[in-house]
């Protein structure tokens, strides 16, 4: 965990001065609508369908049990008493008042968060794999370059107006986690000749026109990280489109340049600034470094496999899917599901905020994550304690044993909250999760990847789920488009074969839009298809579609039931 | 009648009268170039005219460039156009603050081309981008309309430390 030294607090106390500054000169007249709104938006404030939405960075999805124990104060003084997580690794309060934004920025302050470049057009939260630090598949640790990167980024002058948002991720693991392949640049940290360095990925992203990140340098060293970051912003600040909102992300202007074309312009600029004052010395490295906290591990011993979960299946379930390898003989990682069935993807209320806090306190270093897949992650807990832990998150309704199956939805507000959704996205996700609530069925079926966003703006990344549910609007009225086969990661063939780490894949729209109330019994359908056709258990749902195509599982939806698939979707239609 | 914010000019961190206004080539009159009189900023499009029509010019200019503007097209380098009796400023003027070209132009003058002059925001200024603009070697400003310059004198001090050590601080 990073901790603020002098000038983080003293820069992020004086952001909240200037806020408040900002919102009396509005709430005064003295500052126009037109102008407020970029400069609200800068610090994370979206006026909604009900009311503003406040979206408050969580750096790299790091999060202290204090801060946390604020999260949970301020949606009880400030919000209904629940906060959202978002798929960058951020939390939500959907009911503040505007002019009480900048006490809660100054509540914030207290505990080393805020609200900073949280939206807007210019550089987001870094995100990264919710197991950085503790994966055993790790090469490097991104940890201390996220921090490097937030730091770069925050009030970044020559950066703060760009043509559109812009998002980093950075992974460091034999797996990527952190889908640097549909990022506007994604780093893959990695380890060439005894160096660290990064392989640079530009020009991901989903949204209305999802195109997958191209691989535009294969090493940059360590040293040059943020002059080579400079360059690429530099070159997109001042030529990416900006007549059109739809067009002006960084992937666009990749496209049109051609990303070799692109690579060239960002080299011959780099070769310009490199070894500039942004290049990175070992002092700032070990500065920054030095005001991390680690986890002071005992020396334990992998406890042997067996014991409590042979008498209890619901703990042995929840250790299948819910607890991940760590490096570090004796611990494990914990996901903490925030996919229940019942509450909105990704929603947790302030008990519920309360109790992880505690048991990060009591298991886990005081530390917990929070992952783009919208759950919170325990990373250094005993295996020894891992029973007590699985009791204690039962309990609290945070136990649900489906991280990384089907159930684990990734899911955006949608229509009920968003304004800009065509549709609703969480009664989807509820009915899905209704739909396969048995637990042996539902760890049966494997490893599935499935994301619903309630318009093309793409926020839970359908594009980028086994299966993708996109909501769209025909006449006034709630469809949903099904997408097969994306991937957030592993489908990079580089020369040497097929790489796990990096490399995102667009699923393929299997056919029309099917009426909402149909979307569980066509996921059924699909993953019905899947079960039949698989060679065996280790063979999962994303590998079948990939060796057989769509085709199959369209036939199964589509012409196989045809009459009561389409059917339905008539007498909807003419409803 | 509240005082037009157009008159006073944030300079070195200091405000003083602005006596700068932009020259409106008037084709009718078949004038082209400004009057060899103080106080004509013209656009970066006359500069070259400027340089030809009026090599004997007494009273110095500010040329004001586009956000999407070229550093080549100043023509001159960096150190003949700062040692010219006729050139007293670059500015850079902004149609929308949010429009970030401007930023990375003011990088580059100052970085890449070498520019030592003054360096001037005009058109959307806001109080609350002054900063960011001080911060890409911008040393002059002119607010909008609405936009107090004494509040964008004090804004120019919002934050007293910064992350990037390329940029430089602004002059308060």
């Amino acid at each position: 965990m990073y901790h603020y030294d002098e000038l983080d607090q003293t820069l992020i106390e004086q952001r909240v001065t200037q806020f408040r500054s900002q919102t009396r000169r509005f709430l005064d007249g003295r500052l126009s609508e037109d102008d407020f709104r970029v400069l609200r938006l800068q610090n994370g404030l979206y006026i909604q369908r009900h009311s503003p939405m406040l979206r408050v960075a969580i750096p790299y999805g790091m999060l202290a049990s204090y801060q946390l124990r604020k999260l949970a104060e301020i949606a009880r003084r400030w919000d209904k008493g629940y906060g959202h997580f978002t798929t960058r690794q951020n939390i939500q309060f959907n009911w503040p008042k505007l002019e009480d934004v900048p006490d809660i920025l100054a509540e914030l302050a207290t505990v080393q968060m805020h609200a900073i470049q949280t939206s807007g057009n210019c550089i987001r939260n870094t995100t990264t794999d919710h197991l950085a630090g503790v994966a055993a598949d790790e090469v490097i640790n991104p940890l201390i370059w996220c921090e490097i990167i937030r730091q770069w980024s925050v009030l970044h002058p020559e950066f703060a107006f760009l043509p559109r948002k812009f998002k980093i991720a950075v992974s460091g693991a034999a797996t990527d986690r952190a889908a640097v392949g549909v990022h506007d640049i994604g780093l893959q940290a990695m380890e060439q000749d005894g160096e660290v360095g990064f392989r640079v990925w530009v020009g991901g992203g989903l949204g209305r026109t999802p195109l997958v990140g191209h691989s535009i340098k294969p090493f940059v060293r360590w040293q040059d990280l943020l002059t080579y970051l400079q360059a690429v912003l530099r070159i997109y600040n001042l030529h990416g489109r900006r007549d059109n909102k739809y067009k002006a992300r960084i992937k666009i202007l990749v496209k049109d340049l051609t990303p070799e074309v692109f690579a060239q312009e960002v080299e011959a600029l780099w070769q310009r600034i490199k070894d500039g004052p942004d290049t990175i010395t070992q002092t700032q490295l070990q500065r920054i470094a030095h005001l991390f906290t680690w986890p002071e591990y005992e020396a334990l011993e992998d406890e042997p496999a067996g014991s409590p979960a042979a008498s209890n299946r619901e703990f042995a379930r929840w250790l299948r899917s819910n607890v991940h390898r760590h490096k570090q003989p004796g611990y494990a990682a914990v996901s903490v599901s925030l996919k229940a069935t019942g509450p909105a993807p990704g929603d947790i209320t302030a008990e519920q905020m309360e109790c992880v806090a505690e048991l990060a306190d009591r298991y886990s270093f005081g530390d917990l994550r929070v992952s783009h897949e919208q759950n919170l992650v325990l990373a250094d807990v005993r295996q020894r304690d891992l029973f007590a832990l699985w009791q204690a998150l039962d309990e609290a309704g945070l136990a649900t044993p489906n991280i990384g199956l089907l159930t684990n939805i990734v899911s955006c507000p949608g229509g009920d909250y968003c304004s800009l959704a065509n549709a609703a996205s969480i009664p989807v996700a509820r009915a899905i999760q209704q739909q396969f609530d048995d637990l042996d069925y539902l760890h049966d079926i494997g490893p599935l990847d499935l994301n619903i966003s309630g318009c093309m703006n793409a926020c839970s990344h359908h594009h980028i789920g086994h299966i993708g549910i996109l909501g769209v609007d025909k006449n006034g009225q709630e469809w949903y488009q099904v997408t097969l086969g994306g991937r957030q990661n592993g489908a990079y063939q580089g020369p040497e074969g097929r790489v796990g780490a990096g490399g995102a894949l667009l699923g393929r729209v299997i056919g029309p839009a099917f009426a909402r109330a149909q979307i569980p019994e066509v996921v059924q359908k699909l993953v019905t298809t899947y079960l039949q056709l698989r060679d065996s258990e280790n063979e999962h749902f994303i590998d079948v579609v990939e060796r057989l195509g769509i085709e199959p599982f369209k036939q199964a939806v589509y012409a196989k039931h045809a009459d009561s698939v389409h059917q339905k979707a008539k007498e909807m239609a003419h409803a | 009648m509240p005082e037009s914010a157009a008159n006073k000019l944030i300079l070195n961190g200091q405000l003083e009268a602005n006596p700068w206004r932009l020259y409106q080539p008037d084709p009718a009159s078949g004038c082209a170039l400004p009057p060899d009189a103080p106080g004509w900023m013209i656009e970066l499009s006359l500069w070259k005219e400027l340089l030809h029509a009026q090599p004997e010019r007494k009273c110095p200019v500010g040329i004001v460039m586009p956000s999407d503007g070229d550093c080549n097209d100043l023509i001159l380098e960096a150190e003949a156009l700062r040692a010219r009796k006729d050139v007293a400023f670059i500015a850079i003027h902004f149609l929308q603050y949010g429009d970030g070209r401007g930023y990375s132009l003011a990088w580059m003058l100052r970085q890449e081309y070498g520019w030592s002059g003054e360096l001037r925001a005009v058109g959307d200024v806001l109080i609350d981008t002054v900063h960011y603009l001080a911060r890409c070697g911008f040393t002059g400003f002119v607010m909008k309309q609405g936009h107090d310059p004494e509040l964008a004198l004090e804004s120019l001090r919002a934050f007293s430390g910064h992350y990037q050590p390329g940029y430089a601080n602004p002059v308060v």
